[in-house]
């Protein structure tokens, strides 16, 4: 097992070399130059190469590029070139507010979704069951800012049951007045398309010859679905769950815009409007790491929830 | 004997004791700052954008600039009330005194004015002095600081662009040499030398890039590059009191600010009389809060501000259709109370074609024929009519409403007549072919490529040019780049044809004029325009005051820009501030970003 890890970790160097490749390419070649933005309204050539040289874009790539390197090895990504913030601190500061909203919104949506799943399951092929996947297609064919636009109107400003928009100061006080709404959003948009996919594990399962033997041996439904089905469909489904994870870490740009929530998101959209590539390489080298990270854990889990599972 | 007498006496220490502690209690009374604010008051104000950070030399934003507006302060600023925008002191004792045909100006701060008490003064109180605003302007010059206002006095103050020169030879700023156009009087009294006369400096010294900082505290608090974007200390009436990056700005009325008594007088806009009889007499600032949200989000701003949570909000012109009937607000907000502050922005939209290029550039009379034939297809009032929601004018005139220089009674010669273009370009040779678009005089295919942003109104805009286009059988591609891009090529000239927009830096007509100069040309001459009749008059008039001959040089200027064609105006926006009914005494500022220091809030209506 551990030189199963020591493996996988090692394997993450090349992968993560690609990225700091693709990032620097895309940055260098579709990102615009930012000296034009930071100089301001009115500026000499003289101005925009001072401020070149001093964010070091006037250097050769490669010197640029080592220059990425070192900052991936001692995860040192700078200052921002438009505040002058420690990158480090940004994404500090911001990535509270966004796990406030999404890590409630995982859980609720995972434990919904696979309850739904379970139960529509079995009663598979029923009225239920077909009422429940069209809504559900329903559901999945609408975009989210269709209904961040609907809820922040009716709920928010029509009913005033949430605030509009806003982040305050306490935990509580941002978890339950301010992270409502949006967490309800994001359960109405996410749960459709896991219920059909968790389903579909379900189903999977409860075709399989171990459930009806189970049935035989007189096991009830209850014990069946929860412990016997649901154990065999983990296996996708934490491999889904955890797909999702590494995205709770730049946050939900839309619902951060439109709740004027100080997330990581926010800072992600500004960043990239304003060219800022501290912000952007640090950003996209830490989601390319925990992305890597979860999938490894997901490999890990694995092997505890289905002791049959071979980590080589 | 009476020393003897007195030090018998058992009661004299007591008493001495007591009148040293009235002493000090009058000297403790008389050091209390004058403010008025009431910290139970709030102004709650959204922004669009994100600012950047507090350093007036350092930060380039407006939404930074509105709040270092109230943390900094300028020698001079404009009249609250007055119309078209008056210069009056703010920290300077006085106007400055003008010699030397407008190359040497006398400033006289007023004596007294603090900095906000901070750890930088090391338990000292700071007072502002004339050295402080010598180390501002001259931090505009550090190539370290790379200010993006630089600019503003580039080229105009005796010695100072040499002591960039050396700045960037050495590596270091010297801001202990002495420059021959920054003298420093005495304590209160400092002197600028410009190279040319220059009558626009007053607008110069009233920009918040012109705004003192404490040298203690850049050398405190400033990063690498030596900007302080967040620890901003000034003398003016608010204070930063927190501040989440991109999301919340809280300020506060600053205790120690020397105060003033709300006296301005009512201009011709029925509106100030009604502003006077609220404010007149108040001791100010009066709001003690200011609690500023950034919401990206056109609805996220709306509903807040109709949900009660926002005291002002600029309504842009997406929004304008669901709370305006034209120029007036909806019936349900009018009876909510709700205000409304309207104005013409002074800044103008305009579509640029580059000089360089060689399909619409140059001053042949067929390029020119071009131009024109392009300016004629544009509808204008379409563009205000769908685009704009119909918040916006048709700018006829370089120097918008609201700006010294505007000519009111200009009437422009480029209209909207298809015809007429189609006309001039069969005229000028540019046939059209047998698949129906036109081609170049020399037989040559014509296709015009019009740069635009990525976004909502950029598509709107390819559109409105798209029917222009067609309508003169001319094909035209979209180029599509993001906004830095688009920068960077527009200050090489490699755009063959952009719409730009320019607000005022400072209200006079310089500042509009100076972008069509060729000089300016790879700087704010956005089509890098040489037209050798334009930049003669432009160069006397940037001798002139204002007045009655720049005026006309003005109007010669604006009819050779019409002429030659380098450019199309197009419109100037509307402004329009939403105020919520509780809010006393707020006029927008067509110059000024910030008004929270001379407004007032209606306690009894105090928003939630």
């Amino acid at each position: 097992m551990y030189a199963y890890i020591i493996r996988r970790l090692w394997q993450m160097i090349p992968t993560l070399l690609g990225v700091v490749l693709l990032v620097f390419i895309l940055f260098n070649f579709v990102g615009g130059d930012p000296a034009y933005v930071l100089a301001g309204k009115i500026s000499s050539a003289e101005q925009i190469e001072n401020i070149r040289r001093q964010l070091g874009v006037d250097q050769p790539y490669y010197v640029q590029l080592w220059i990425f390197i070192k900052q991936v090895v001692t995860g040192d990504f700078g200052a921002s070139w438009s505040t002058n913030e420690p990158v480090s601190q940004i994404i500090l500061t911001r990535l509270g507010p966004s796990l406030m909203i999404l890590i409630p919104w995982l859980i609720i949506s995972t434990l919904i979704a696979i309850g739904l799943a379970l139960a529509v399951a079995y009663v598979r092929g029923s009225l239920t069951d077909r009422a429940v996947m069209i809504v559900c297609t329903v559901g999945l064919s609408i975009s989210i800012l269709v209904y961040i636009i609907v809820f922040q109107y009716f709920f928010a400003y029509k009913l005033g049951w949430f605030p509009v928009q806003g982040w305050g100061n306490g935990f509580w006080e941002n978890l339950v007045v301010y992270s409502s709404l949006p967490i309800i959003i994001l359960l109405v948009v996410s749960i459709a398309p896991e219920l059909r996919l968790y389903r579909t594990f379900v189903l999977d399962e409860v075709n399989q010859d171990y459930v009806r033997t189970a049935r035989a041996k007189g096991v009830s439904e209850n014990r069946i679905m929860w412990v016997h089905v649901l154990r065999n469909a983990s296996i996708p489904i934490i491999t889904n769950v955890m797909a999702t994870l590494p995205g709770l870490l730049i946050g939900a740009f839309l619902i951060e815009s439109f709740f004027s929530i100080p997330g990581i998101g926010r800072e992600v959209l500004l960043a990239v409007n304003r060219s800022d590539f501290p912000v952007i390489k640090a950003i996209t080298i830490y989601v390319a790491v925990a992305t890597m990270v979860f999938n490894l854990l997901a490999d890990l889990t694995y092997k505890a929830v289905d002791p049959r599972v071979q980590l080589k | 004997m009476p020393r003897v007498a007195v030090a018998n006496n058992p009661a004299a220490p007591r008493r001495r004791r007591a009148a040293a502690l009235l002493c000090a209690l009058t000297l403790a009374l008389a050091a209390l700052p004058s403010s008025a604010a009431d910290m139970n008051k709030v102004v709650r104000h959204v922004f669009p954008v994100a600012e950047e950070g507090f350093d007036p030399q350092a930060a380039h934003d407006l939404y930074s600039g509105s709040v270092e507006q109230v943390i900094f302060e300028t020698l001079l600023t404009y009249d609250y009330l007055a119309r078209p925008a008056r210069i009056v002191p703010l920290t300077a004792a006085a106007l400055p005194e003008v010699t030397d045909e407008g190359k040497t100006y006398l400033i006289r701060l007023k004596k007294g004015i603090h900095f906000t008490p901070d750890p930088a003064f090391k338990g000292q109180q700071r007072e502002l002095v004339a050295a402080d605003y010598a180390y501002s302007i001259k931090r505009l010059f550090d190539p370290k600081l790379r200010s993006p206002w630089t600019w503003l006095l580039d080229g105009k103050i005796v010695g100072l662009d040499e002591a960039a020169a050396a700045a960037k030879q050495s590596g270091k700023f010297d801001y202990d040499a002495k420059i021959a156009g920054l003298e420093v009087v005495d304590r209160y009294t400092l002197r600028i030398r410009l190279k040319q006369p220059d009558y626009n400096l007053p607008y110069l010294l009233a920009h918040e890039p012109l705004s003192a900082v404490a040298r203690e505290v850049v050398e405190a608090y400033g990063d690498a590059g030596g900007r302080v974007m967040a620890n901003p200390v000034g003398t003016g009436p608010y204070m930063l009191a927190k501040w989440v990056r991109s999301s919340k700005i809280f300020l506060e009325a600053n205790p120690d600010f020397r105060g003033f008594v709300w006296d301005f007088a009512p201009g011709s806009d029925p509106e100030d009389a009604r502003i006077v009889a609220q404010m007149k007499g108040k001791q100010m600032p009066q709001v003690g809060r200011v609690e500023i949200s950034i919401m990206e989000e056109d609805q996220s701003r709306l509903l807040a501000f109709q949900n009660d949570e926002l005291d002002l909000m600029n309504l842009e012109g997406p929004l304008a259709p669901k709370v305006m009937n034209g120029a007036a607000l909806t019936p349900d907000l009018q009876k909510q109370g709700v205000k409304l502050s309207r104005f013409v922005d002074p800044e103008i939209t305009y579509h640029y074609w580059n000089m360089l290029d060689p399909v619409v550039g140059g001053l042949a009379t067929e390029k020119i024929a071009l131009r024109r034939a392009m300016a004629m297809a544009y509808d204008v009032d379409e563009e205000i009519r769908v685009v704009r929601n119909g918040q916006a004018v048709e700018a006829t005139f370089p120097v918008p409403p609201g700006v010294v220089g505007h000519d009111p009674n200009y009437r422009g010669i480029v209209k909207y007549d298809p015809a007429e273009a189609n006309a001039l370009l069969d005229k000028f040779g540019y046939r059209k072919g047998a698949d129906g678009w036109r081609t170049l005089p020399d037989g040559k295919p014509l296709l015009i490529r019009y740069a635009s942003r990525p976004d909502s109104l950029g598509r709107q805009q390819d559109e409105m040019w798209k029917k222009a286009f067609d309508s003169i059988a001319i094909r035209m591609e979209v180029q599509k780049d993001k906004f830095p891009e688009l920068l960077k090529l527009e200050k090489q000239c490699k755009l063959q044809m952009r719409t730009a927009s320019w607000i005022a830096d400072y209200p006079d007509g310089d500042n509009f004029m100076q972008l069509l100069y060729g000089k300016n040309s790879y700087q704010s001459n956005n089509g890098c325009a040489v037209i050798p009749e334009f930049d003669t008059r432009y160069e006397r008039a940037q001798r002139l005051p204002a007045g009655p001959e720049r005026d006309q040089l003005y109007r010669e200027m604006a009819r050779i820009a019409e002429v030659y064609a380098p450019w199309r105006l197009d419109i100037s926006r509307y402004r329009n501030m939403l105020v919520q009914p509780r809010v006393l005494g707020y006029k927008k500022h067509p110059v000024l970003h910030s008004e929270w220091q001379y407004i007032d809030i209606d306690t009894a209506k105090q928003g939630g």
